[in-house]
């Protein structure tokens, strides 16, 4: 139940839009028990796929049409930077500069949100590729059947699950950061950690650190290590800042 | 169009899509792929073979930036294979089934197959970083980003062609059901022509070879529709919205379309349609990225803030009304920082999970192969027990092929030595080499810090 009890975790600390588009990981599971182990039979077999088949639908449903959100965001977020960074050189007034600052810095926490959003997004199709993985393997385990591996390779080539212009987007976007942040000054982080504390409460924010958590967890090394599972996850210099005390 | 009754196990309904020539080839678990490309083109028409040599001399291919250092050397594949997605895209479904078929009955199978297994993980997606102002080169050899989308851990371009050509003869034949009619409709002979290639007599858009429209016009016809319907949604979905895929090109050529119109707000999605021309974009897939587009625009910060908004009242808190200031700046600073490193993390995992399923595959493969290449040795009796103790080393040698990082040195040795065991047995010369090729190769290209104690291991 621990993968379970994690995705349950997970899914409640994520945006809200997303919560029903996770894997129904409890669902299979009952499916799964219920499942003869004396005689699988090829009916609940084809049933059984039918439920992953459209699990694996509303991933891929859910997944293209974040991503094509995303695309259009950052389309206009770079056109309003293009416009700020513009409106830099004309702007030598007072108010103006005012109204410069603060597009700059709905700007910068925009893309940081954004970044942020894409990154989940990554993490969704993450963690429901695992929990396919892991139902899959329940499955095989409870019937003796090789069901996993043929799947799991249709599952790799699925759109929810290739990432790449979503990794492509957030690099860029990790680009673009360096640009528009000012320059870090070392004297003063430690207040902005205070700041930062506060700005967890963010969901996008509270959001990535359960993800990093989950990860963290679920990579902890388990007792059914095989040759199919990953290795242990180290985070040594990361310190994630822990959101619960916080947000009680 | 599709049943979920008695599906192949293992095979996902997309595959129902192809035609039933191909459909019952594709459900052999491990289809066999042509060697090379050449052995697809003969059978093209030539009116399409031309142009595809045209299309790809025109591709510059732009140094990809792999996230693990590898050759990169399958970008022209990306031209190939959506160019000859185009062809195909009209009911080209007798010949795509012999295509196909023509691919899975070559003998020298395995030998194409092992190099799939051969690591890295490249993200062949996206030749250069999205720049503010993609030109037109770029867009066209992005044209098959929308497509490819599930190659990327497959490295011999045989492969990934027959694999985009198979995913895409899917999609294509699903379009094809559904969305041509209207696209004949709301298209215009008349106007110019996108660049890419068209089957020559099927549709009524293609035959000029002219230059896009305006000046300031990406090419539009670097966008290519991926109708991704999975299993079920097909059935309720078929007449109506095949999913698209969006890429950022496509987007781009969307933009412009909007412009040269008059804006978003004055822009339809026929006329949005009509000056894309992109093939296989629906007016639904225009009309509803036109909404989304609109909604972005025009209320951008409520869209950015509304995850916050509905979650939380953080917006109310006073210090988050601070805009600037720098403790704002350093909270955004540390939030940026978690991010990435979730990202990074991901996109490791990601590379993890995929190796390790495509070594699950190939040591699959091998046994199966050796399985049966035991069985037809019927005048050896002692061949007769190799299979089960080849599968007892299988097991054996996969348990310790993991990609471990918690293994110690011992068992480090054990896996070469576990592999080696079993290649020999089963006396596949021709396989050996690769087998400690990849082996080697599937170790050290892991991260050097975790793993450097494999790597001394190694031969």
């Amino acid at each position: 139940m621990k993968f379970g009890k994690r995705l349950k975790k997970q899914v409640e600390e994520s945006l809200p839009e997303w919560r029903d588009k996770f894997l129904s990981y409890k669902d299979l599971k009952k499916l799964v028990r219920l499942t003869s182990a004396a005689q699988p039979c090829s009916r609940v077999e084809a049933e059984f796929v039918q439920m992953l088949n459209a699990e694996i639908d509303k991933f891929n449903a859910f997944f293209v049409e974040q991503e094509e959100d995303f695309i259009i965001r950052q389309r206009e977020l770079q056109e309003r930077i293009k416009r700020v960074m513009e409106d830099d050189g004309t702007g030598g007034s007072q108010p103006s500069e005012m109204e410069h600052a603060k597009e700059m810095s709905r700007i910068r926490k925009d893309i940081v949100n954004f970044h942020g959003e894409m990154v989940l997004l990554e993490n969704y199709s993450s963690i429901n590729y695992t929990g396919l993985a892991k139902i899959l393997k329940k499955y095989d385990k409870r019937t003796g059947r090789v069901l996993r591996l043929p799947f799991i390779e249709k599952v790799l080539k699925q759109p929810f699950f290739t990432t790449d212009l979503v990794s492509e987007m957030v690099k860029e976007c990790e680009r673009t950061i360096e640009l528009v942040l000012p320059v870090a000054d070392r004297g003063q982080s430690e207040q902005g950690r205070k700041g930062a504390l506060v700005a967890a409460e963010q969901s996008v924010f509270r959001n990535t650190i359960a993800a990093l958590v989950t990860m963290q967890e679920l990579r902890k090394g388990s007792s059914t290590y095989g040759h199919f599972s990953l290795p242990p996850l180290s985070l040594p210099d990361l310190q994630l800042p822990s959101p619960i005390p916080i947000l009680q | 169009m599709e049943t979920h009754s008695a599906l192949p196990v293992g095979n996902l309904n997309m595959q129902q899509f192809c035609n039933s020539g191909s459909s019952g080839v594709m459900s052999s678990s491990l289809p066999v792929l042509p060697n090379t490309l050449e052995e697809k083109f003969p059978e093209l028409p030539d009116p399409q073979h031309v142009p595809l040599e045209r299309e790809i001399q025109r591709n510059p291919l732009p140094s990809r930036r792999p996230l693990f250092s590898s050759p990169s050397g399958f970008s022209p594949d990306l031209s190939f294979s959506s160019t000859l997605a185009h062809e195909r895209h009209t009911n080209n479904t007798p010949f795509v089934s012999r295509s196909l078929n023509a691919g899975v009955s070559l003998p020298s199978t395995y030998l194409s197959n092992m190099e799939i297994f051969q690591v890295p993980n490249n993200f062949p997606k996206d030749p250069t970083e999205i720049t503010w102002c993609p030109d037109s080169v770029q867009s066209m050899l992005n044209c098959s980003d929308g497509v490819i989308m599930g190659n990327n851990q497959i490295q011999n371009s045989s492969n990934k062609v027959s694999n985009d050509l198979h995913k895409q003869n899917e999609w294509w034949s699903d379009i094809m059901n559904v969305d041509w009619k209207d696209l004949f409709d709301d298209t215009t002979i008349s106007e110019s022509q996108p660049k890419v290639v068209c089957p020559p007599a099927q549709s009524s858009s293609n035959i000029s070879m002219q230059q896009p429209q305006t000046d300031q016009s990406v090419p539009c016809h670097s966008g290519e529709v991926c109708a991704v319907t999975g299993a079920s949604s097909s059935a309720t979905t078929a007449a109506a919205k095949p999913r698209m895929r969006w890429t950022p090109e496509l987007h781009e050529c969307f933009i412009n379309a909007v412009n040269q119109l008059g804006g978003s707000e004055k822009a339809t999605p026929k006329g949005v349609l009509n000056i894309m021309k992109v093939e296989g974009l629906t007016i639904y897939h225009v009309k509803s990225h036109l909404q989304k587009y609109r909604t972005a625009r025009y209320k951008p910060d409520s869209l950015e803030g509304m995850s916050e908004k509905t979650a939380t009242q953080s917006e109310e808190l006073p210090s988050l009304d601070l805009k600037t200031g720098i403790d704002f700046t350093e909270a955004l600073r540390l939030q940026m920082e978690v991010q990435k490193r979730l990202h990074e993390q991901l996109e490791i995992q990601r590379n993890l999970q995929l190796r390790i399923e495509e070594q699950g595959k190939y040591l699959q493969m091998m046994f199966e192969k050796q399985y049966k290449s035991t069985m037809d040795k019927t005048h050896c009796s002692s061949t007769v027990e190799k299979p089960t103790t080849i599968s007892s080393d299988q097991t054996h040698s996969t348990a310790k092929i993991d990609l471990p990082e918690a293994r110690n040195s011992s068992t480090d040795s054990k896996i070469t030595e576990g592999f080696r065991q079993v290649s020999n047995k089963w006396k596949m010369s021709e396989v050996e080499p690769s087998n400690e090729k990849e082996t080697d190769a599937l170790t050290s290209s892991l991260p050097p810090s975790k793993h450097s104690r494999i790597n001394d291991e190694d031969s």
